[in-house]
């Protein structure tokens, strides 16, 4: 991207990582062979493959078998909601990919609080006999609130045992899609609890539209996609050799630089918080105080437009998210913020701010002063 | 201060307009009006787009920005009235209607009720005193679409952009570094765009074979898929094989059928005498006598006799005209005043 800009929007999307680039690169060209042919160049493109995969196994603490690759995010999603038959329980703040799922099923949607949180016990009062499946993200992508993952996998083992006490055998397990925290949240899937969990590469300075879905051994996956048969006949078409290599890369460049990225973040973030606090008194935070993912800063200007905004800001070369509607689509604000109870006035003016590498604190302090400098002169119009 | 609403399409030329004002001192908020959003095979309404490009100027130049919402009227007067003049086998223009209906009354009228003192729009064309006048730019000249409008609402709206050429409307854009200075113009009818009249009104019509008919011989040259697609001097569109051109002579509705020939002199391809209905004055009627007229958009003009009957105006075009279809409009001039006009029966 072109440097003058400052980019406060890496929940959207990451620019790739220069090593993962690199490591990308020789699948392109010289080693562009299909991995499930039989001679010997192509056998080691293979090998490479699934030296990728072990990888990510490895990263998340999970076996290699256990693992298809997908084409992002959303479509390992709905692989784990098309493995399962029965009623779904989700949340109200969830991301589209999951929502979309779930409503084409029977399902209930649990109620986030004020912050953006989702308790275990909300959770358990939704799960019903029928239940097969709970989806909650790690992180939510608009808030940045941190769910209380493990707490919930204890209600769902709770479920799981009390069924086995009664003979009765409807499975029930939990799912994740933790493409917006894996950068600064641990996820080992044994200590997360989880039994099926999506990753997103895009997220981390890897590249678009690869992702995969874990599911641990008892889950049995429905294809969604046939064809020739490739990742155990749950996911065919060719294999995105040079993408899964660039995701292997990239997460285990997240696993290695999580603890000090996100620390770092976290200071960066606080400093842009209150900076924009002590500018607007009148601002509101949104998401959780405590659990919340270190780069995201979620905040509303009352009675501002927040479309202006971002398109003030752009002029400024500064880019952000509106945390809310677009003029295009007046009147469906974000469900995120209908669901957390944010006043509409208070809706309309957020703005969402997510840092990440490309964040110095040169540039955070300069795009502080900037959206303050902006924020004062929407005020400034408003008002006159 | 005045207080000037400005409809801003999200193109160069309203755009522009807007910044124009402002420098002028006017009080100016920016309105996108939304009268269409309905997306057609092959053609994605980029109405979205255009709104968010109207805004991103909005928020450049400083100023307020709404969004008048009046889809419900404009398929009403705009949409409906196009496709029923069809049907009834007549060629009409819906810009000239949104003008009359939409922007120059329904525009006018809300952002009057909302505390506005004035509007403007991107138009090419003048107005001093309430009167009409063409644009410096004869190329761009649009008061073609405008003489329906009233007088009254003329005299309200500023067009700022009519002492301007195109050429220096974009340069005078890009000097103030506005969004949309290098953005390509729209073409055609705003909600037909690219894919065509006829694509727009398959969406609302039945496609009903009929017979293509020589005029001369009367032999019938082939099948078309609708008579209400075909229009007076059309010559593509008739997929009748090699060979000399065939141009649309005529057609009837009812018995479904176009007819056509191959000679380019034809009487009902030229006319020279000419009713027009559904008279409109932007102010006082003028007296019979010689004008200047046109018979379409950017047509040069061309001298012609005026005389009235009852409300009807009765033309005698000096030089014939081609192609010269009933719904079409006849816009009269007197130097470079426009008068106003008629609809051609």
């Amino acid at each position: 991207m072109s440097s003058d800009f400052i980019y406060l929007d890496h929940a959207a999307a990451t620019p790739m990582d220069s090593k993962v680039l690199t490591a990308m690169q020789p699948y392109f060209s010289e080693l562009f062979y299909n991995p499930s042919s039989p001679y010997s160049p192509a056998i080691s493109v293979r090998r490479d493959y699934e030296e990728a995969k072990h990888q990510l196994a490895q990263s998340i603490g999970a076996k290699q078998d256990e693992l298809v690759m997908t084409a992002g995010a959303t479509e390992s999603i709905n692989l784990a909601f098309g493995s399962i038959k029965g009623h779904v329980v989700t949340a109200n703040i969830e991301h589209h990919a999951v929502l979309a799922a779930a409503q084409i099923r029977d399902h209930t949607l649990v109620e986030s609080d004020a912050r953006g949180f989702i308790s275990a016990e909300s959770v358990k009062l939704a799960i019903k006999p029928t239940t097969e499946l709970v989806s909650i993200a790690l992180a939510n992508n608009e808030l940045g609130t941190i769910q209380p993952l493990r707490d919930i996998a204890q209600v769902v083992k709770q479920e799981r045992e009390a069924r086995l006490g009664r003979g009765d055998t409807t499975p029930i397990y939990l799912h994740t899609d933790a493409s917006q925290g894996v950068g600064q949240i641990d996820i080992n899937v044994a200590r997360l609890g989880v039994d099926l969990l999506t990753l997103n590469a895009a997220k981390i300075y890897g590249p678009k539209q690869v992702g995969l879905l874990w599911a641990a051994s008892g889950v049995r996956l429905s294809p969604q996609i046939v064809g020739g048969g490739q990742e155990s006949g749950i996911r065919s078409g060719t294999e995105n050799v040079a993408g899964v290599i660039g995701f292997a890369t990239a997460l285990s460049l997240a696993s290695e630089h999580r603890k000090y990225e996100s620390e770092r973040l976290t200071v960066l973030r606080d400093s842009l918080q209150s900076q924009l606090l002590a500018a607007f008194p009148e601002a509101v935070i949104s998401g959780h105080p405590k659990h919340r993912l270190g780069g995201h800063l979620h905040i509303s200007f009352p009675d501002l437009d927040a479309e202006r905004i971002v398109f003030a800001l752009e002029n400024r070369r500064v880019l952000v998210a509106t945390g809310s509607a677009c003029a295009a689509n007046f009147g469906t604000r974000s469900h995120v913020l209908t669901a957390i109870g944010l006043a509409p006035e208070v809706a309309d003016g957020s703005l969402r701010l997510t840092l990440g590498h490309l964040s110095t604190e040169e540039n955070t302090s300069e795009a502080a002063r900037i959206i303050i400098e902006e924020i004062t002169r929407e005020y400034n119009r408003t008002t006159k | 201060m005045s207080k000037v609403y400005v409809g801003m399409s999200g193109g160069v030329d309203s755009s522009l307009t807007a910044a124009l004002l402002l420098e002028q001192g006017y009080d100016v908020t920016g309105v996108y009006m939304k009268n269409w959003t309905q997306d057609l095979p092959g053609m994605k309404c980029p109405w979205a787009d255009d709104l968010a490009d109207a805004k991103r100027v909005a928020v450049q130049l400083g100023i307020d920005f709404k969004v008048f919402d009046f889809e419900a009227e404009y398929k009403h007067k705009v949409v409906d009235y196009m496709i029923d003049e069809y049907k009834a086998g007549r060629t009409p223009n819906p810009d000239i209607m949104c003008n009359q209906e939409v922007k120059f009354k329904l525009f006018l009228e809300t952002a009057l009720e909302d505390g506005a003192d004035m509007i403007a729009t991107g138009h090419y064309a003048r107005v001093e005193g309430g009167v009409l006048k063409q644009a410096v730019d004869s190329n761009k000249d649009q008061t073609y679409f405008l003489y329906r409008v009233s007088g009254d609402a003329l005299s309200k709206t500023l067009f700022p952009l009519g002492e301007f050429t195109k050429p220096q409307v974009r340069e005078m854009a890009k000097e103030r570094g506005l969004y949309t200075a290098a953005k390509k113009d729209s073409q055609g009818i705003c909600f037909v765009g690219k894919v065509g009249i006829r694509e727009f009104l398959s969406q609302y019509v039945e496609q009903t074979p009929g017979e293509i008919i020589d005029k001369v011989t009367g032999n019938v040259l082939g099948h078309h898929d609708g008579a209400i697609f075909y229009t007076l001097g059309q010559r593509h569109g008739l997929e009748l094989g090699g060979g000399l051109p065939y141009y649309v002579v005529g057609k009837s509705m009812d018995k479904n059928e176009v007819y056509v020939t191959t000679d380019l002199n034809d009487g009902s391809l030229w006319r020279e005498d000419v009713t027009l209905a559904s008279v409109h004055f932007i102010n006082q009627a003028p007296e019979a006598g010689e004008y200047d007229i046109r018979v379409r958009h950017r047509a040069p003009l061309v001298k012609a006799q005026v005389s009235f009957e009852g409300d009807d105006i009765k033309l005698h075009i000096n030089n014939a005209e081609r192609a010269v279809a009933a719904g079409q409009s006849v816009v009269m001039y007197s130097g470079d005043i426009c008068l106003g006009g008629g609809i051609i029966v």
